[in-house]
């Protein structure tokens, strides 16, 4: 049968406008691609937990799997207004067709763009319950994290009362913060973990990570909580296990 | 609700000492009765109101002292305009006369009838267009100054409480803005010509939803004199509770603004149900027609928990309430699901009528028929649906359930296939057409691009862990800027543009809508690329200082809003200018096929001497193939 | 999109059916919105029900106060009985006025407006009785914003049953009677409404 269409008609592809629009599509694709992928990727600088690569990781990805829809469109676009243009008062002639669907065109995109939907879909909830898994994790350490107009606390709740006002966490093991807020909402985000959640009055929220890199990070707030919302920051110093014993017993705690 | 009753005034006329007292109301009254009921209100709430000593947590009396003034603005200021009139007429049982209906509707009043209750559509159109247009400059003003501070990291030289106040105020009144954009203007003056009416269903509700939004404006104004915003667009509680009494006018705008959408909805809505010409099958319905019901329609359940939500703020402030103070049992989870149960909702409320306009001038300028009509209602009626399912992924790092946050994941990364359609309806169209170059034109590439930057982005932000990093972070910013200011304000530019000829009698000058074109396309996409940067390497949202690693990004985005800054300036002239003495415009200057363009300009009271009727669609372009 | 000349259509004289469709469709679009909020509210009730923070959702004892019981839902679902009433009122006025009995219109929407007084009313008498007050925790506001909204709609009831009445009087809906029909949707979402608030009210 279909030997038989392309008979009666040339092929789509034979046509000038449709072969300029591939040869675009590959390269506007690509550049599309890697430009954003790569700008993003450095943008998003160095990460200090698994949480934070693969979020970078699927960045990443997510870009390279959207950049032939964008690539396409870029491409018709730009055909489009390679052809002839027509300034002036008064309309160009009518164009030569009455074309007013395409039941193949709009089929596909439908199955394409649904696929797409589906495999971010289906990878980002396999990310999450990974995510959510960690929280439950026996072997974690907990650290209470309180945040009040403007300033962090952090309770060591396994070592003892030991509280501080930068964070302090031993390398390579997991740890769970159980967050709450004295006053208003406040928002609990490692930038370079990529973990993030409220602090609200009247609840206890959590979040964990296993931070995989020793050094000094920061961590901000990420809820307009008033005047000094701004300044409501400070650190989380990532140190070896036997530091971090160590500075534990210098505020008191027993590691 | 009554006073939709407009009955067709057969009724013999009782008119003569009432006709005196409508004829005398115009806005002037308006605000001499607002500013009077404000006043006598604030010294009643002074003199019965007790002082405030049962010890409630957050109730203060300077807040119900704000409030009730506002309330009793609000109630001076309707009575002034004459919105109360219909109303007791009703109740009275004497009803407008035909000579009143005509008064009313402006007829031969010249300039007068665009400072009243008029209820003619086609003035309503223009005051909207004129409020759209100071309102946008307002947050236009802020946003520079938002810029300014930024421009540098500790460069910032307005103190926090006003750079907070500023932001907030930015962001609701180009929220509101945004919203009422194409529906405001176009969707009142163009719409009812487009489907072959006279006027609205309801022509009293559309001068009421106007006049309300006009009497809504001096409340969030008069923040800056109260302390401002200082809680962002969202006003989340229980900060919004600490917050200054410029927070009660925040409540007002909302509660007056909500009001407002709904009477506008519901007259939309009907107008296009009911009302189209004979032989306006609904595939024969222009498609900006179904962009402007679908949006108009998805307010009307999404605004009233908007309402709601400050409804509950207003009786904590005032009361001593505790919705939302978890020390006496409420919640901030409560105040942002009923926050986001409108706000995600009204983001599409903004959009869809943009892009439809496009896509009702794409076939127009590319002189073929429009492609897939039917993808092109798919996509609109899919992106309506999905979106009341959508609200919480504002919340995925609130934490209040975490259970949910893959359910809405689904919901959020589905509403990507409707919206897919658009780009297929306009990409689609544009294919093998006969390019047409003009601003409109140039907008629908614009938009493509723009949204596409929007979309794709926002499909990393759907997506839990990816939001678990850059949630309240400056890429969220700027990704909602792509989607509302890039694909939105592009569009209803595009529309100012392409309507200004009907609307005005005049052309728009040609070469300042290319040179503001520019300059705005081109400031934006530098100054949120900009943003992207920063919000990707870690700036939080909303604040007023950052660290120097910021710097580079900042100093880039200032550069690229003062180059937006300066096309909207040259916008602005193109407005005026053109319309005090631009060139005349003909009937039909872009010759397009839809009904807008049948009649004269100007369009004459009644718009069509005799109504018309459809006998095909609007997109009938194109040479028949042999 | 072509345009033919036709028939002229003063569309000042439009045939009361249509007219009258209109202003139902009209009305029932305001009725999404005003549904929308009611559901709101009953959503807020059972929220912060379900959350309990702090346990403050039931005002508790403090040194100058004993613990109070929540009232009981009855005060409330009287509210509705008597809006029922009013309901059946104003179906008994339309059904007249669909006989062109006039009589039975004016006593019927007489005795609707009556009843929306006196709900109106009774629902005053209980928000001033209740044995707490608005700030003793969220079901304490919770009470009062349900007890406001059916205030809000009681309110504009009197004042559109007033309005019916009157022009039943004046004997305005001798040659067309869609006010009266539209009045009577209004009537049962009010009562519906009602009734919820008063549903909720009942879970303490």
């Amino acid at each position: 049968m279909s030997d038989l269409e392309t008979q009666k008609r040339p092929s789509v592809f034979a046509r000038k406008d449709v072969k300029q629009t591939v040869y675009l599509w590959v390269i506007f694709t690509a550049i599309i691609g890697y430009v954003s992928a790569t700008v993003q990727a450095r943008s998003m600088g160095a990460s200090a937990s698994e949480t934070m690569s693969t979020t970078i990781h699927m960045i990443r990805v997510f870009t390279w799997v959207v950049a032939p829809v964008a690539g396409l469109i870029a491409a018709m676009a730009a055909t489009t207004l390679i052809a002839k243009m027509h300034f002036g008062d008064t309309p160009p002639d009518e164009a030569d067709h009455q074309i007013r669907n395409s039941p193949r065109a709009t089929s596909t995109w439908l199955i394409v763009s649904s696929l797409l939907c589906l495999f971010a879909v289906v990878w980002g909830t396999i990310v999450l319950q990974r995510d959510n898994a960690a929280i439950l994790d026996p072997a974690a350490m907990n650290v209470n994290v309180t945040g009040q107009q403007w300033v962090w606390n952090f309770d060591y709740v396994d070592n003892g009362t030991v509280r501080s006002a930068d964070l302090y966490l031993p390398v390579n093991k997991p740890v769970v913060f159980h967050v709450t807020s004295k006053d208003v909402i406040h928002s609990f985000w490692i930038v370079q973990m990529g973990i993030k959640i409220d602090a609200n009055p009247g609840y206890v929220t959590e979040t964990s990570v296993t931070p995989n890199k020793i050094g000094i990070f920061d961590i901000r707030c990420a809820e307009l909580c008033g005047l000094y919302h701004a300044f409501m920051q400070t650190k989380v110093h990532v140190v070896s296990q036997a530091d971090y014993a160590a500075w534990i017993k210098s505020q008191g705690g027993q590691a | 609700m009554t006073t939709m009753m407009d009955r067709p005034a057969s009724t013999p006329g009782h008119s003569a000492p009432k006709k005196a007292l409508i004829e005398r109301l115009n806005i002037f009254t308006a605000f001499g009765l607002g500013i009077i009921g404000a006043i006598v209100f604030w010294y009643l709430a002074k003199a019965i109101l007790p002082a405030n000593t049962d010890g409630s947590y957050i109730k203060s009396n300077r807040d119900q002292y704000v409030l009730l003034a506002m309330i009793g603005w609000l109630i001076g200021f309707m009575t002034g305009i004459g919105a109360l009139v219909g109303p007791f007429r009703w109740l009275l049982g004497k009803d407008l006369s035909h000579e009143e209906n005509l008064f009313y509707a402006g007829k031969d009043q010249g300039v007068k009838r665009y400072f009243r209750y008029t209820t003619d559509h086609k003035v309503v159109g223009i005051q909207y267009l004129v409020t759209t247009m100071v309102v946008f400059f307002v947050g236009g003003v802020l946003a520079m100054l938002i810029r300014t501070n930024l421009g540098h990291a500790g460069g910032g030289w307005l103190q926090p409480q006003t750079y907070n106040a500023i932001v907030g105020m930015h962001g609701i009144i180009m929220i509101v803005a945004t919203i009422i954009m194409v529906t405001g203007p176009f969707g009142n003056f163009i719409m009812p010509i487009m489907i072959g009416a006279r006027d609205m269903a309801f022509p009293r509700l559309n001068a009421l939803s106007l006049w309300l939004i006009i009497a809504a404006i001096p409340c969030i104004l008069s923040s800056i004199f109260l302390g401002g915003i200082p809680t962002g667009w969202v006003a989340y509680n229980p900060l919004a509770s600490q917050g200054p009494p410029g927070q009660d006018g925040y409540i007002m705008f909302i509660c007056i603004f909500a009001l407002s959408t709904m009477v506008a909805g519901a007259n939309i809505t009907t107008t296009v149900i009911k009302m189209r010409a004979k032989g306006m099958t609904w595939n024969r319905t222009p498609i900006f027609i179904y962009g402007v019901v679908a949006s108009v329609a998805l307010a009307l359940p999404a605004f009233p928990f908007f309402f709601l939500s400050q409804v509950l703020s207003a009786m904590d402030r005032a009361t001593g309430s505790t919705f939302y103070d978890t020390r006496g049992g409420g919640s901030g989870w409560l105040y942002e699901n009923l926050f986001w149960i409108m706000g995600h909702p009204e983001v599409y409320v903004i959009l869809i009528p943009a892009v439809a306009a496009l896509m009702e001038m794409a076939p127009v300028f590319t002189r073929r028929p429009l492609f897939s009509f039917n993808m092109a209602i798919m996509g609109i009626a899919g992106i309506s649906g999905l979106s009341v399912l959508v609200w919480a992924h504002h919340m995925y790092t609130t934490g209040w359930a975490p259970l949910l946050n893959g359910p809405f994941m689904l919901t959020t990364e589905l509403i990507s296939i409707p919206t897919g359609l658009l780009f297929l309806v306009l990409i689609g169209t544009l294919w093998r057409g006969r390019l047409w170059m003009t601003m409109p034109t140039a907008s629908i590439y614009a938009l493509l691009w723009n949204f596409m930057i929007g979309g794709v982005t926002g499909i990393y932000l759907s997506d839990v862990p990816i939001d678990g990093a850059l949630h309240g972070s400056m890429f969220v910013t700027a990704h909602f800027h792509y989607t509302l200011m890039g694909a939105g304000l592009t569009g209803a530019i595009a529309s100012l543009v392409y309507w200004f000829p009907k609307m005005t009698g005049r052309m728009f000058d040609k070469t300042l809508s290319w040179i503001g074109f520019w300059f705005v396309q081109i400031g934006f996409n530098i100054a949120f690329i900009g943003m992207f940067l920063v919000g990707l390497a870690g700036q939080p949202r909303r604040v007023g200082s950052y660290a120097a690693l910021f710097d580079r990004g900042n100093m880039i985005t200032t550069g690229g809003a003062y180059l937006i800054m300066s096309g909207m300036l040259v916008l602005l002239y193109g407005v005026i200018s053109s319309w005090t003495h631009g060139a005349k415009a003909p009937m039909n200057p872009w010759f397009a096929k839809t009904l807008e363009w049948s009649v004269p300009n100007p369009v004459p009271l009644e718009n069509f001497d005799v109504l018309p009727v459809v006998t095909s669609d609007a997109y009938g372009y194109g040479k028949a193939q042999s | 999109m072509s345009v033919e000349t036709h028939g002229h259509v003063n569309p000042h004289h439009e045939h009361p059916d249509v007219v009258g469709s209109r202003n139902r469709l009209g009305l029932i679009l305001l009725l999404v919105a005003d549904i929308a909020f009611a559901l709101g509210v009953i959503f807020v009730y059972f929220y912060l029900k379900g959350q309990n923070v702090n346990d403050m959702w039931l005002p508790k004892a403090s040194d100058t106060q004993d613990a109070t019981v929540p009232v009981s839902s009855m005060g409330a679902w009287y509210v509705t009985i008597i809006a029922a009433v009013g309901l059946l009122f104003h179906q008994y006025a339309l059904a007249g006025v669909k006989v062109k009995n006039q009589t039975q219109l004016v006593l019927g929407s007489g005795l609707a407006f009556v009843a929306s007084l006196a709900a109106l009313i009774y629902q005053g008498i209980l928000m001033n009785n209740v044995s707490f007050t608005i700030t003793m925790g969220a079901y304490a506001s919770c009470y009062y914003l349900i007890a406001g909204l059916n205030v809000v709609h009681l309110f504009l009831t009197s004042f559109i049953s007033l309005g019916n009445w009157n022009r039943s009087r004046l004997g305005l809906y001798v040659s067309d009677h869609w006010h009266v029909r539209i009045v009577s949707v209004w009537w049962i979402w009010m009562t519906i409404s009602s009734l919820l608030g008063a549903f909720a009210l009942s879970f303490t």
